[in-house]
């Protein structure tokens, strides 16, 4: 009886319930420079896909479009969450600066860096099928060449690469945004695009020329 | 709703169960998940309460994109937590694979496809104040009434 007695007095205090129902400091929150996940600033993107490019992840961040105002078409990038690290690399490289997050592009501007950078497309000539789906996925193919996009097949030596004669050929390896959608879409894991990125910084007092501060 | 239900209810959102598994992941969703244990985030205040053996626990936190030697271990762990229960995927590798989901990998993600999942967190890793609001979020619902769902 006393023990019950003890119970219910230790149990009932005031105190007790107060800090067993109410939690004593708030929740934290994130802070204001912490990258999260990129978010739409509003301004217009002109679908280079250099947010594409410099991805680590697959299937991270893809350029839709999604819609047509006066016979222009509106693109976004479009992030998917799970697949996202929040690296923050898509945000440091857009031109447009579409995308922002934490304080990514206020460090850019004062550390005056940007990013240069070359592609390579590789094929292994020993896993190519010559298919050709690379050459269909390719958002920038479709763009030189609307037939490509509509029925499949090319006659054009502008793209970047074609089946000619049953053999994939790279016709125009400087065409290429390094956006990767080849590589995802090979059945075969035949496509590799090397991607050799440099960050560069501007001189403090000349704004223009550029120094090769590694990469 | 009688009153002791309300009592139940309310008691049970202060008395949430975690314990959790690492099916395989880079070791930073761990720190993140321990981070919530330190002072800084302090679970206990919540009503969080960890537990190392899942038989104690409601709630199962899976981290990690599976490997092969979970593929059948995992299963077997949930099916150890008592009514009623939840797991959470906490991070990129159990909810896509993320890197790790790639052809030849040794790897067989999402959790999702192993065990029933309630919530995933996504992030690589996720924050702590993310891991503790979403199991708050979760646990009440999953909770009330439950002697009443069986």
């Amino acid at each position: 009886m006393t023990s019950l007695s003890a119970y219910l007095s230790h149990m009932l205090r005031a105190e007790w319930i107060r800090s067993f129902f109410l939690v004593k400091t708030k929740p934290l929150t994130k802070p204001a420079y912490f990258m999260d996940y990129p978010i739409d600033t509003g301004k217009r993107c002109t679908h280079c896909f250099s947010c594409m490019m410099i991805c680590p992840v697959p299937d991270a961040i893809s350029v839709l479009m999604v819609g047509e105002t006066e016979g222009e078409d509106i693109w976004k990038p479009v992030l998917y969450q799970g697949h996202c690290i929040r690296c923050g690399l898509c945000v440091e490289i857009c031109p447009e600066r579409v995308l922002a997050s934490g304080d990514i592009i206020e460090r850019v501007r004062q550390d005056s860096t940007y990013m240069q950078s070359t592609f390579h497309i590789l094929v292994n000539e020993g896993k190519c099928a010559g298919c050709g789906t690379c050459s269909i996925a390719c958002p920038v193919n479709k763009e030189i060449d609307p037939i490509l996009a509509s029925k499949g097949t090319t006659t054009s030596d502008e793209v970047i690469m074609r089946v000619k004669a049953g053999v994939m050929r790279v016709l125009h390896e400087e065409k290429c945004t390094g956006c990767k959608t080849c590589v995802l879409h090979c059945s075969y894991q035949a496509m590799d695009v090397a991607r050799v990125i440099e960050c560069l910084q501007y001189e403090s007092d000349d704004e223009t020329s550029a120094t090769n501060e590694g990469g | 709703m009688s009153l002791l239900q309300k009592l139940k209810n309310s008691v049970r959102k202060r008395s949430i169960h975690v314990s959790f598994v690492d099916t395989a992941s880079c070791n930073g969703c761990d720190i993140e998940i321990l981070a919530c244990l330190a002072p800084r985030y302090d679970l206990e205040q919540y009503g969080i309460y960890v537990h190392n053996n899942p038989r104690d626990a409601d709630v199962l936190l899976v981290v990690g994109a599976v490997t092969e030697q979970w593929i059948d271990k995992l299963p077997m762990l949930w099916d150890k937590i008592p009514e009623p229960k939840v797991a959470i995927a906490i991070g990129n590798c159990a909810i896509s694979g993320c890197v790790f989901h790639r052809p030849g990998s040794y790897t067989d993600p999402p959790v999702s496809k192993h065990i029933p999942v309630a919530l995933s967190i996504p992030g690589c890793p996720p924050r702590p104040d993310e891991i503790i609001q979403a199991i708050l979020a979760v646990a009440p619902i999953a909770f009330k009434d439950y002697e009443k769902k069986l």
